[in-house]
């Protein structure tokens, strides 16, 4: 049945009733009748104005839009014109740097709400019974809603599709995550030197979250499992599950996942070198940065593979060192933290292992001073390390080129120590090696954060000081510097960040979610139609922008 | 025949010339009424045809714009 937008008043003319005393009520009702359709004229008149009203209102409107165009056609003839025979200037600066151009999709939105009510329309509704005041019941209530939304909520609805939208955003984007995470481009990164499937599930949590309380969480079982000693084998291959499932897609995103996995994946491969492995995965994941390996020798394959990928060479250069050796997470780890210089990694390995190798000698001087300070971050982990760190020197010296894609990882606080103590020794360490690049540089770090574990491999840290001197300093410095004091403190708040850790996630998650939505989103339903529609159709670079821009941070 | 019962004829009479009056001026509500919801819904076709061939005028002159001007750099 059509809604009479503006009803005539008086419907019927002489539906009345006649008072009594009239004589002739013929004319009587004549007269009736006149009245009423002279009031049945008047409302005829007053909606006509109103109709009018409305439709002024729009071509009103057109002309304002009118105006604007014809001026805008004016400006852009006088430009053509202009522009005709003039410069065609393309440089490649401006093709690259011009801000594409994004038309102004305006929608309609929020057509039938009651704002947008016609005027009639609204003088019918006021004539409506008003609901009861249940609202004068709201103080009253615990829960904070409104009394009347029990009874009648005209926004119930729309609510109810918000949610449903935000909630299958939220949805879309965890499984464009878990995809991304299984795609075949990672698994070229990830899988084919790793080559366990299990750790995909593994990694298809959620990253944000779960990244601080695991840290602690890990190292302290970390350093349990360097003290169990021959137990480690078994362990391992517990821990790496468990790792993987804690740290979920942390892994790929965060150093200090990458090391969890690979510790996993470490572990069948060699008990000694685990400890060492384990221990630089705790002490360069409080930093997270710069991984020393002196001794892990990488094959040179997988500093190729590194090299070509950039946001994804944590990952691929975990995979590729885990692939080869015990400690190839710490090396992979610190790798993964050179996110800048992964393009220079290719050519450096070549170069570095031969200065690197030849550096062994003078680094006899720097250790010395070096340990003392790594050893705050590696208290538990000295004694385990000694052992495979005399076999490490063994298996560098053979194969020197893989030294060269470790050297880049070095834990943020002996790069803070390297760097105080890289000018002095650096110079001398520079005349040793004598064309480090700086992304060559970069490794030696790394070498050098390793070496207070041992202090049998010494030449690195000189090389290390001297090179990250140069390179590290201004890139490295302002992350790692922060990593020295929070070491000690994490430590200490260990044991409370793990009983709190499971808990507060859950809630901080929680709350983070709800929050998130609820401020993000007012009701603009565009808004929400576009993200989710851009969540599901969206290309997975335009995810895998979103979280390099993650992994650079 | 005009002389027959006078004053009741007569009323009777003059009260069917009250209705018929009565009856043009409401068939002319009637007509003002429909002219106006015809005019009503015209008008607001053409004002949406309008404001279509607005809109698409408005992209174009975005498009030319954006192809003509120099544009902005990103930095």
């Amino acid at each position: 049945m059509p809604l009479v937008k503006r009803n005539i008043e008086p419907r019927h003319l002489c539906h009345t009733v006649l008072p009594r005393a009239i004589k002739n009520e013929l004319e009587c009702v004549t007269n009736v009748s006149l009245a009423n359709v002279i009031r049945q004229l008047s409302s005829l008149s007053k909606y006509a104005e109103d109709l009018f009203g409305e439709l002024f209102n729009e071509a009103h409107s057109f002309s304002f839009r009118v105006n604007s165009l014809q001026e805008r056609v004016d400006r852009l003839s006088i430009s053509v014109t202009q522009l005709d025979p003039k410069e065609e200037e393309l440089s490649l600066q401006d093709i690259t740097m011009r801000k594409a151009f994004r038309s102004s999709t305006i929608q309609d939105q929020q057509l039938f709400a009651r704002q947008s009510l016609p005027i009639p329309l609204q003088e019918t509704f006021d004539l409506c019974e008003q609901p009861p005041p249940l609202n004068i019941l709201t103080p009253y209530r615990d829960d904070g809603k409104e009394g009347l939304k029990f009874y009648t909520n005209p926004s119930y609805f729309f609510d109810l599709w918000r949610e449903k939208m935000l909630q299958d955003t939220e949805d879309k984007r965890k499984e464009k995550r878990k995809q991304k995470l299984q795609d075949p481009r990672m698994y070229d990164q990830v899988y084919r030197y790793l080559d366990l499937p299990g750790q995909v599930r593994g990694n298809e949590r959620t990253l944000e979250t779960e990244k601080i309380p695991r840290a602690p969480h890990d190292r302290k079982k970390e350093w349990q499992k360097l003290a169990l000693g021959a137990e480690l084998a078994e362990d391992d291959s517990e821990e790496a599950l468990k790792h993987r499932e804690a740290n979920g897609s942390a892994a790929y995103h965060d150093r200090s996942g990458a090391p969890n996995y690979l510790d996993g994946m470490d572990g069948p491969f060699s008990l000694a070198a685990l400890p060492y492995s384990q221990m630089n995965e705790l002490l360069n994941r409080p930093g997270d940065r710069m991984y020393t390996r002196p001794h892990d020798p990488p094959p040179p394959p997988p500093m190729h593979h590194l090299g070509d990928i950039n946001p994804p060479s944590m990952i691929s250069s975990s995979s590729g060192f885990s692939d080869s050796r015990p400690q190839s997470p710490a090396q992979t780890h610190g790798f993964n933290s050179n996110t800048p210089p992964p393009p220079p990694p290719p050519l450096p390995p070549p170069p570095p292992p031969l200065p690197s190798m030849s550096g062994f000698g003078p680094r006899g001087t720097p250790p010395p001073p070096i340990p003392p300070l790594p050893v705050q971050q590696q208290p538990p982990a000295i004694p385990p390390p000694p052992a495979p760190l005399q076999i490490a020197p063994g298996v560098l010296h053979p194969a020197p080129p893989p030294v060269a894609p470790p050297l880049h990882v070095s834990s943020p606080a002996r790069l803070q120590q390297v760097l105080d103590r890289g000018p002095t020794p650096g110079q001398s360490d520079e005349t040793v090696l004598p064309p480090p690049p700086p992304p060559p540089p970069l490794p030696f770090p790394g070498v050098r954060s390793s070496s207070p574990c041992p202090p049998g491999p010494p030449a690195v840290p000189s090389f290390l000081s001297g090179a990250m001197a140069s390179p590290l300093s201004h890139s490295g410095g302002k992350k790692h510097s922060a990593s020295l004091p929070p070491i000690s403190d994490a430590r200490s708040v260990l044991l409370e960040a793990i009983r709190k850790g499971i808990q507060l996630r859950k809630v901080e998650e929680q709350r983070e979610q709800e929050a998130a939505k609820h401020e993000r989103v007012g009701n603009d339903v565009a808004t929400i139609l576009s993200r989710r529609i851009a969540v599901e159709y969206s290309d997975s670079e335009d995810e895998s922008e979103f979280d390099e821009g993650d992994w650079m941070e | 025949m005009a002389g027959q019962d006078d004053p009741v004829q007569r009323e009777i009479h003059q009260d069917w010339a009250n209705r018929e009056y009565i009856e043009v001026i409401t068939s002319s509500i009637k007509k003002i009424a429909d002219f106006l919801n015809s005019f009503d819904m015209s008008c607001r076709s053409r004002l949406a045809t309008l404001n279509e061939k607005l809109t698409a005028l408005e992209r174009r002159i975005e498009y030319i714009e954006a192809r003509v001007t120099k544009g902005e750099t990103l930095t």
